[in-house]
């Protein structure tokens, strides 16, 4: 093998990697999909100190709730016209305000929640709850379950 | 095909020369204890028993959502392979509903199948398993019911294939399905065990869906909560015996905390139609919901299940 063609297989396998991120980039449907990925391994940690597993930390739930943020500020855009498909149910193009309605309710559950505070369990139970419960309001009537 | 042809015969046959055995049974008033229906008591039946899930009328052709769920008046549409379901109003309403019927005929209802004017119920309402329900509780859900708002209008009537439009059938499938014995025997004390399995095989009535049936609409008891295709639209019904994949790593902490929260031990969400029952088990007690988790934990895994004989079965 040269040097030439060891050269030339690094530059295709650049070209290659380049244009896949461009192709996830430009596809929404992916994109929201890691953007839920996301929310749920922030969810984890809280969950399991409202479920009593895991100690108490008002850190990470802070955390968890800033990337719970991130991501509300951001589904609203990644479901355009065409990215229909994958676990985003048709109701999302059907019924867009009610789509941003649910969006709208989940952040508001947020921003309480970061303003709240809560640095002990029983504070954050009221709190947290709600985001949780945001969740699953929207999942009910905008995702469909993929076995 | 030639399944349906037989089974049409062997309907036809049986009807015909023992009508008889398809005459519905029912409960007399001396059946009824002396017990004075208490409708707070009665709450905990109406969400343990998932009425609401079925009987609420949708709004704007979704299922009904917080209040709305305690207005009966009926109307959702179940699209099985038996055909479409229309569910009645259930709501105290007394031309509507079942504001008219005495105590007695409620009780007939909810666990022989059988209407007021003593015709048979299909099996879409799951009275072989509240047929597993003591009396005193049945008798205090109607007494919340009794207190919740009267709804006017009755959705159509339903709209089913023969041979499972003939109504009388019923009566025969009723010998072979309707029972009151406990699908899962034990001789354990646990009270805990005991108060999970009353709430499961009964009220919650969760066989219906997680219970793979026979040809003949039955429930496989062998096969009891193991999954099932799903009847009311696509995919199926996961098994939830230690032995599912879905479940088996799950605790009995897990399960209890799924059904109040609607979450899973990965975070992931309820779904499908088992968000409306996860809500329903979400206003039972913490007692409740554990005494559930550990029944389930305590079904045998794969084991073969006595309680049904196999002449009618596929294999």
């Amino acid at each position: 093998m040269t040097t030439r063609s060891s050269l030339r297989h690094l530059f295709l396998a650049l070209a290659i990697s380049v244009t896949s991120i461009a192709i996830a980039g430009d596809d929404p449907g992916h994109e929201r999909h890691e953007l839920m990925e996301g929310v749920r391994d922030a969810a984890k940690p809280v969950g399991a100190m409202l479920k009593g597993e895991k100690e108490f930390d008002a850190d990470t739930v802070q955390r968890s709730l800033a990337t719970f943020a991130k991501a509300s500020e951001k589904l609203g855009d990644l479901v355009p016209e065409g990215s229909e498909g994958g676990e985003a149910a048709p109701a999302i193009w059907e019924d867009p305000d009610g789509f941003a309605a649910a969006i709208q309710e989940w952040s508001d559950a947020i921003s309480a929640a970061v303003d709240a505070n809560p640095q002990s369990l029983d504070a954050a139970k009221p709190v947290v709850g709600p985001v949780f419960g945001a969740c699953k309001n929207c999942h009910d009537s905008y995702r469909i379950e993929e076995d | 095909m030639k399944k349906t042809s037989l089974f049409v015969g062997v309907i036809a046959v049986l009807v015909l020369t023992a009508t008889w055995l398809t005459s519905p049974s029912s409960l007399g008033q001396s059946d009824l204890p002396a017990h004075a229906p208490d409708p707070v008591a009665g709450e905990r039946i109406f969400w343990a028993a998932g009425c609401a899930s079925c009987h609420a009328t949708p709004v704007d052709g979704r299922r009904a959502k917080g209040e709305d769920k305690l207005r009966l008046g009926g109307g959702l549409q179940l699209d099985t392979p038996f055909g479409v379901f229309r569910v009645p109003n259930i709501s105290p309403h007394p031309r509507d509903g079942i504001g008219g019927w005495s105590m007695l005929e409620f009780v007939n209802a909810m666990q022989k199948g059988i209407s007021p004017s003593g015709r048979h119920y299909y099996p879409s309402f799951p009275y072989t398993s509240y047929a597993r329900m003591r009396i005193r509780d049945v008798m205090d859900l109607r007494a919340f019911v009794d207190g919740l708002p009267p709804i006017a209008g009755q959705p159509e009537d339903h709209d089913l294939t023969f041979p499972y439009s003939i109504r009388r059938g019923i009566g025969l499938w009723k010998r072979r399905y309707l029972a009151v014995d406990p699908v899962i025997e034990t001789t354990s004390a646990d009270s805990q065990l005991l108060a999970g399995r009353y709430l499961v095989e009964g009220a919650g009535h969760c066989g219906e869906c997680h219970t793979p049936r026979d040809k003949f609409g039955g429930l496989d008891k062998r096969r009891w909560l193991a999954g099932a295709p799903n009847l009311d639209g696509e995919g199926s019904v996961p098994d939830i015996t230690p032995a599912g994949k879905n479940v088996s790593a799950w605790s009995a902490e897990d399960i209890t905390y799924y059904l109040e929260s609607g979450f899973t031990p990965d975070f992931d969400t309820v779904g499908g139609t088992m968000v409306a029952v996860q809500e329903n088990m979400a206003k039972l007690t913490t007692e409740d919901r554990a005494a559930i988790a550990a029944y389930l934990k305590s079904i045998p895994a794969s084991d073969p299940r006595t309680g049904e004989s196999d002449a009618n079965d596929d294999s």
